[in-house]
């Protein structure tokens, strides 16, 4: 009988779980006096069940590169992320404040660009950014609301401040399995939950759906509101996310040719003839939308949706041209942004970014190569990252040769040695990177969700937490503050 | 409802029913083609006839030739390269499931999800009667479980018109198995073997206790009939199921627009006249298979306007509300 916490190694970074001397960190207190109750064989007959009961349920993704569609369970580790209510209102704060902020970015770069000529951002890498949609000058969206759903992605840092890591204001994913994590938790390991202390995370559909009803259009009511949601389809790497929102919320989920535009309105083919769509929540990306204005070849989009969008029939959730202010390059110039906008200093930090487009930051990046960790600016789920430390001299060389040919696509940062949880690897506990996404919901306000997903890398080694690079995940517990006696 | 979701509940229904008939016909077979083994007859015939039955003649051929060995109850039951084997309709009813899961309880779709898993899983070493079996169970708890999960709605009526277009087709296909039983001559017409083949009729379609019930005497390829085509009262025969998809396509299509006028709903009423006039001594007369024939094709004609004329019925903007 082997206590699972005893003889535990962290690595480089931060542990949530064990402070640097070696305690257990307060947050973690009650769980660890419960998962010593365990050994080994207790946790594998516990991750059997809550993997089974994963697979039974049909909580799977498709592996995207795979033609086959094969589907698979995202790997999930009982021991959560812990954090306390004290963190919590500081991370909350700071995420509305950077919701808020990149929304006023938004109508001012599709609107009269005041922040570009105050020096916020250099003008080129605004209309130069692939995410920039010109389509969408001149567009406010009901409410001034383009990232109504934000995923705002966190780290943790060496002295215990969490940092931005990047937005994603375009369609991010991952709640369902918030949702999802915490009902497997509660079904297998409900002696591990400290008493009656764990904020909810329930509430996020109904949110998601009162908020869906705030941005409708005008002069619609909000009783008669038909929102949807458009999935790409059954083979997309997150169909069991939209398909478990729509039943979440009660809403229809359609695809591109269940919908039909005629004289600028959006209608739904039901059996019974046409239903009108007001808001739509999709979850296809940009160039798919309309065939008529994006890419042609599209089938997942509806021809003349774009049109109905900019006339004010349909709301599009979230706004198309988002990608403007959440890639990997503007990401450095928000904290300007939220000073600007807001008068404010930014709550949370951003992880420090140096981006190829500026000279400056260019020539830093091509001599500080081998300590940082250099990224495309417009790819996501892990794809395409140098980790300069671990990189041998050739992957480096070739690494600045793609950076000289083609400054604009990269961004680097310093490696971060951001903290670990713990992860059972089938015999013992062993440190797993782990990064946070926390969910912001914005219709007439922000909402956000009480933790978020904890993303965990694959093995100890490795800074990718992406599930595309095997990476798993865990429940997040965000404490509730701790009753006055 | 989308058009789509309704199509889609609608062939879910059929690919569950399908199922359920494919495991208790292969699982009849089996234990018949075991017992003349253990008797000393032959019994690649009965296998012929089931895949006769099912018009899958050509396509078995193919396939036994290409794996010499392949015997009919794998191609049947375990075949991944068979679309319509056991295997690949759970895979193709699952498919669905998950496309349409926001139309069904989540204790449907974990029915029909683990259902898939076992599937996948199933062994041929092992035999088919666990899968087959456990096949049987699941529908039947699926079925179930809609009823007592899920919202009423024009959804539910979509999937009972599959369910019971599909039935009424294993039906007529069961009966018809007997078409391609050859017996040895004419004389041995309501002898010893001709009872025994009857017998094996009644059971593929969980008729032979309903038959003990209904009849005192003698199993007659006349009885038979009347049973499994024409009974009122017993739920897998056509005339039951052609009622029962009159009652779940009329409220299926209650709000849809000119819904009386939809040739799907004149297929019907075709085959209501067909079920009304007939009789089961005529039928034999004048031959059964040729009768089952043209009831196969009616059905055929029924999909085929139901697919035609209301899921792929493109809605004009004129008839926007």
């Amino acid at each position: 009988m082997g206590d699972l916490l005893s003889g535990y190694r962290t690595l480089a970074g931060p542990d949530e779980i064990f402070a640097p001397d070696g305690t257990i960190r307060h947050a973690y207190a009650e769980f660890a006096e419960r998962l010593r109750r365990w050994d080994a064989d207790d946790y594998r007959a516990r991750q059997a069940a809550s993997d089974l009961e994963q697979l039974n349920g049909g909580v799977t993704f498709t592996v995207s590169q795979d033609q086959a569609g094969t589907e698979r369970i995202f790997p999930f580790s009982l021991i959560p992320r812990i954090i306390t209510a004290e963190e919590w209102a500081v991370i909350e704060a700071g995420l509305v404040q950077r919701v808020t902020a990149l929304n006023r970015f938004l109508t001012d770069l599709y609107g009269d660009q005041r922040s570009v000529r105050d020096g916020v951002i250099p003008p080129e890498l605004v209309e130069g950014s692939a995410g920039f949609n010109p389509h969408m000058r001149g567009f406010i969206p009901p409410l001034g609301v383009w990232a109504h759903i934000a995923g705002i992605d966190l780290i943790r840092d060496r002295d215990g401040i969490f940092r931005v890591l990047e937005d994603n204001l375009r369609t991010p994913s991952g709640v369902s399995y918030v949702l999802e994590n915490r009902r497997t938790m509660l079904n297998v390991v409900p002696d591990l939950f400290p008493t009656g202390s764990v904020a909810p995370v329930d509430e996020y559909s109904d949110r998601l759906l009162e908020m869906l009803v705030a941005v409708r259009p005008a002069g619609i009511d909000a009783d008669e509101t038909r929102a949807v949601i458009l999935t790409p389809g059954s083979y997309n790497s997150a169909y069991f996310e939209h398909s478990f929102l729509a039943r979440q919320m009660g809403v229809e989920l359609v695809e591109g040719r269940d919908l039909l535009v005629h004289d600028h309105h959006v209608y739904l083919r039901a059996i019974t003839g046409l239903e009108p769509v007001h808001v739509i929540y999709r979850r296809v990306d940009d160039d798919f939308l309309d065939p008529l204005v994006f890419r042609a070849d599209s089938a997942l989009g509806v021809a003349g949706l774009f049109d109905a969008c900019r006339a004010g029939n349909v709301t599009i959730v979230n706004a198309i041209g988002n990608g403007v202010v959440d890639d990997k390059v503007t990401c450095r110039f928000v904290p300007d942004a939220i000073r600007y906008f807001l008068g404010e200093e930014p709550i949370l930090p951003n992880v420090d970014t140096y981006v190829g487009a500026l000279p400056s930051d260019l020539d830093f990046i091509l001599a500080n190569l081998g300590d940082l960790v250099m990224k495309p600016s417009n790819a996501s789920g892990g794809y395409g990252i140098v980790i300069g430390p671990q990189a041998s001299r050739a992957e480096l060389q070739a690494a600045r040769e793609r950076l000289r040919s083609n400054p604009s696509g990269y961004i680097a940062q310093p490696l971060q040695e951001f903290s670990t949880i713990p992860a059972f690897d089938g015999e013992r506990l062993e440190p797993r990177r782990a990064d946070l996404r926390p969910f912001i919901v914005t219709g007439a306000s922000s909402w956000v969700l009480p933790g978020g997903l904890t993303r965990v890398a694959a093995d100890s080694v490795s800074y990718i937490v992406n599930s595309s690079q095997g990476g798993g995940s865990k429940d997040t517990w965000v404490l509730r503050p701790a009753r006055k006696a | 409802m989308l058009s789509r979701v309704a199509e889609n509940l609608y062939w879910l229904g059929r690919y569950l029913e399908r199922a359920e008939n494919v495991a208790r016909m292969a699982e009849v077979n089996y234990n018949a083609s075991v017992e003349q083994r253990a008797t000393g007859g032959d019994d690649a015939e009965l296998w012929t006839a089931l895949i006769g039955a099912l018009d899958a003649e050509e396509e078995y051929a193919a396939a036994a030739a290409a794996t010499p060995g392949l015997s009919p109850g794998d191609w049947l039951i375990f075949s991944e390269a068979n679309p319509n084997s056991l295997r690949s309709t759970v895979s193709l009813a699952r498919s669905l499931a998950r496309e349409l899961r926001e139309h069904l309880s989540r204790e449907v779709f974990e029915e029909i999800n683990l259902l898939y898993l076992s599937a996948a899983r199933a062994p041929h070493t092992a035999g088919m009667r666990p899968f087959t079996a456990s096949v049987k169970r699941t529908v039947a708890a699926i079925v179930g479980l809609f009823d007592n999960t899920v919202l009423l709605n024009e959804g539910r009526e979509w999937l009972r018109c599959g369910l019971f277009i599909e039935r009424a087709d294993m039906t007529s296909r069961i009966v018809d198995a007997k078409y391609f039983i050859l017996l040895p001559s004419p004389e041995d017409i309501g002898g010893t073997l001709d009872t025994y083949q009857w017998m094996g009729i009644l059971r593929s379609a969980s008729a032979l206790e309903a038959f003990r019930k209904r009849y005192r005497g003698a199993i007659t390829g006349v009885r038979v009939a009347e049973l499994l085509l024409l009974d009122d009262d017993f739920p897998r025969s056509l005339r039951f199921c052609v009622s029962a998809l009159i009652r779940h396509f009329e409220r299926a299509t209650e709000a849809t627009p000119r819904h009386q006028s939809l040739p799907a709903a004149r297929e019907l009423a075709l085959l209501q006249l067909d079920m009304g006039a007939a009789e089961a001594e005529a039928i034999v007369e004048t031959g059964l298979h040729e009768f089952l024939d043209l009831f196969q094709a009616r059905l055929a004609r029924l999909h085929d306007a139901m697919t035609e004329g209301i899921f792929l019925a493109v809605p004009t903007a004129t008839s926007a509300r």
